[in-house]
């Protein structure tokens, strides 16, 4: 080191920075204090306690029965190991609750019952699907929603994407759709 | 590189490994020593988690008689899942969804099925795990940042026991000749603290380092989609395996309590702590346990229509990496056998600590110390005088 530095006292800048250098980390506390407004956000999103989804899509009619849908997150779809990720949360019509047996989330609409999509895990009151999003999803893409009854009866409808997702929209624009 | 000098070196890496950090550091361990009797501090305050015996004959009620008793009492209640903790003084905990689409957790006394209380929307247990396991940094593509900044401490916990031994010369005498003294100044108090306390922990920080830095390695494997589980990923329940009924009628499925004795029947050892119930109509009945390694959980998964069991995850179904790298959480927690391990991790947790702190007095008296007969020197003497920004190339660490 300079010995200047030694001989003459130290400037007052230096002083301070020798000071208070071991304790600059105490600011890293301001980092669970910032994200402290998010961490409780996002435990009444996951209690319910802040409704079905950060955006409602509303009631869809399906058949003789219909479903509340609500995106999970207002956001663009999140990546991950098998391709991005859009999470969906839904509620049943209360009249259906006991009807359906299972509900499908699909982009694009299935061919058959064995092709429906990705099934909503959970119960009746609240329950979510992660929707893969494909490579070559087109902008007027289609959100369909399969019901099956538990005697088998099969009921259909959609949603537009850009209806379901606004979010993913504009990430599909940003992208680029792929033709 | 002379002994003397060598060992210097030690002690200076040895300050440097936390100084920088100690505040970090030291929340990190508040919070951990916290989080590890979280549970016990929410007994504590709120009498709703409490299994308060109805009477002194009163006998613990099965899965499906609890679950009765709920579906009695709130009919539109819908259980997720169900789960005993280990202590015979908590309630049982269950998931349950309520018709305005909350999903919450409830306590219910295990001797009675009365529903006691709802978690409320701020979990103590919840709020301080994840402030000292992610620093509440939220998750959203893999492992948040907040986990690696707090699981990278694991590597300078673990080079600070190391320097620590090194620095302190025949330490293993200080359990023989344990010395704290309280009438000597500050100085030598906090130092005598460091030095007995560290001796004595030595197991425990090497625990908890190693275990913190697993943490990493976790969150490395996983971000990098490396897996090293044996866990079999079950297919849903085929289509053909699910009886149809007619309109408005539910595929009957068999009782709870049956499918837990096929269960524990077939698959000797398993124990079940706690039941998942089917989140699908074409998904598994989950039940699962310790089996005789209190550091693990066997689980297994069971058609709800049939009680066929469709996969089993076990003990001897896991490979040797894995007893070591699934006996790391609770390892680190110290939530594994009860009431009295949870303890005595609270109470080292409590010292290192204080550790942290004993170390940053030490070297705030040090430096003041060293500063001070710095100045003077400079006063006396006007030639050269040595630089020491540390103001630590006067200490004598373990050369007592």
């Amino acid at each position: 080191m300079n010995k200047a530095t030694t001989i003459n006292p130290p400037s007052p800048l230096r002083a301070f920075w020798l000071k208070w250098r071991f304790h600059i980390n105490i600011l890293l506390i301001l980092v669970p204090l910032g994200f402290m407004p998010k961490y409780f956000a996002d435990a009444a999103l996951f209690r319910g306690d802040s409704g079905l989804g950060e955006r409602e899509i509303g009631e869809v009619q399906v058949g003789p029965w219909s479903v509340k849908l609500a995106e999970l997150r207002n956001e663009a779809p999140r990546p991950d190991p098998a391709g991005p990720m859009k999470s969906f949360n839904a509620a049943l019509c209360a009249t259906c609750i006991d009807q359906v047996k299972a509900t499908y989330l699909r982009i694009g609409k299935p061919r058959s019952l064995r092709a429906a999509g990705v099934i909503f895990f959970g119960t009746p009151y609240r329950m979510g699907a992660m929707l893969p999003i494909p490579e070559r999803t087109p902008l007027d893409a289609e959100v369909w929603i399969t019901m099956e009854g538990w005697d088998g009866a099969m009921h259909q409808a959609s949603v537009p994407l850009s209806q379901a997702s606004p979010a993913t929209i504009d990430w599909l624009k940003k992208r680029g759709v792929k033709p | 590189m002379s002994k003397k000098s060598r060992s210097k070196l030690w002690f200076l890496v040895h300050s440097w490994l936390a100084l920088p950090i100690w505040f970090f550091v030291l929340i990190v361990c508040v919070t951990g020593t916290l989080a590890v009797v979280s549970q016990e501090i929410v007994w504590l305050a709120n009498p709703d988690i409490r299994a308060s015996k109805p009477s002194d004959d009163a006998e613990l009620l099965s899965y499906e008689q609890v679950i009765k008793a709920m579906n009695r009492a709130e009919p539109q209640t819908i259980v997720k899942s169900l789960s005993r903790p280990d202590e015979s003084h908590f309630a049982l905990t269950s998931n349950v969804a309520y018709p305005d689409g909350r999903t919450v957790e409830v306590f219910v006394n295990p001797y009675t099925g009365v529903i006691q209380g709802i978690a409320p929307a701020f979990d103590f247990q919840q709020f301080t795990r994840a402030l000292h396991g992610w620093w509440l940094v939220p998750f959203t593509n893999g492992f948040s940042w907040g986990w690696y900044l707090v699981s990278l401490l694991g590597l300078p916990l673990l080079a600070s026991l190391v320097t620590g031994l090194v620095v302190y010369k025949r330490f293993w005498k200080g359990f023989f000749k344990p010395t704290l003294r309280f009438n000597h100044g500050a100085r030598i108090f906090w130092g005598d603290f460091h030095r007995l306390s560290g001796i004595w922990s030595i197991w425990f920080i090497a625990v908890i380092s190693i275990t913190g830095t697993w943490f990493l390695i976790q969150a490395i494997l996983f971000d990098n989609q490396i897996s090293i589980s044996s866990e079999p990923i079950v297919p849903v329940i085929t289509r053909d395996k699910v009886p149809l009924s007619s309109p408005g009628v539910r595929a009957p499925m068999i009782p709870l309590d049956e499918a837990i004795d096929i269960a524990t029947q077939r698959i000797p050892g398993l124990e079940a702590s706690f039941v998942s119930l089917p989140a699908t109509a074409y998904s598994h009945l989950m039940i699962g346990g310790r089996g005789w390694y209190p550091l693990m959980y066997q689980t297994a998964q069971i058609n709800p229509y049939n009680g066929e069991i469709a996969a089993s995850h076990l003990l001897s179904d896991r490979s040797g990496l894995e007893f070591v790298t699934e006996s790391m959480r609770p390892l680190h927690t110290g939530d594994f056998g009860g009431l009295w391990i949870k303890m005595i991790w609270f109470f080292f947790g409590l010292v290192l600590s204080m550790m942290v702190l004993s170390g940053l007095l030490i070297w705030s008296k040090r430096t003041a110390l060293a500063t001070l007969n710095a100045l003077k020197r400079s006063a006396k003497v006007r030639r050269q005088p040595q630089e020491n920004p540390l103001g630590l190339a006067e200490t004598t660490e373990g050369n007592r």
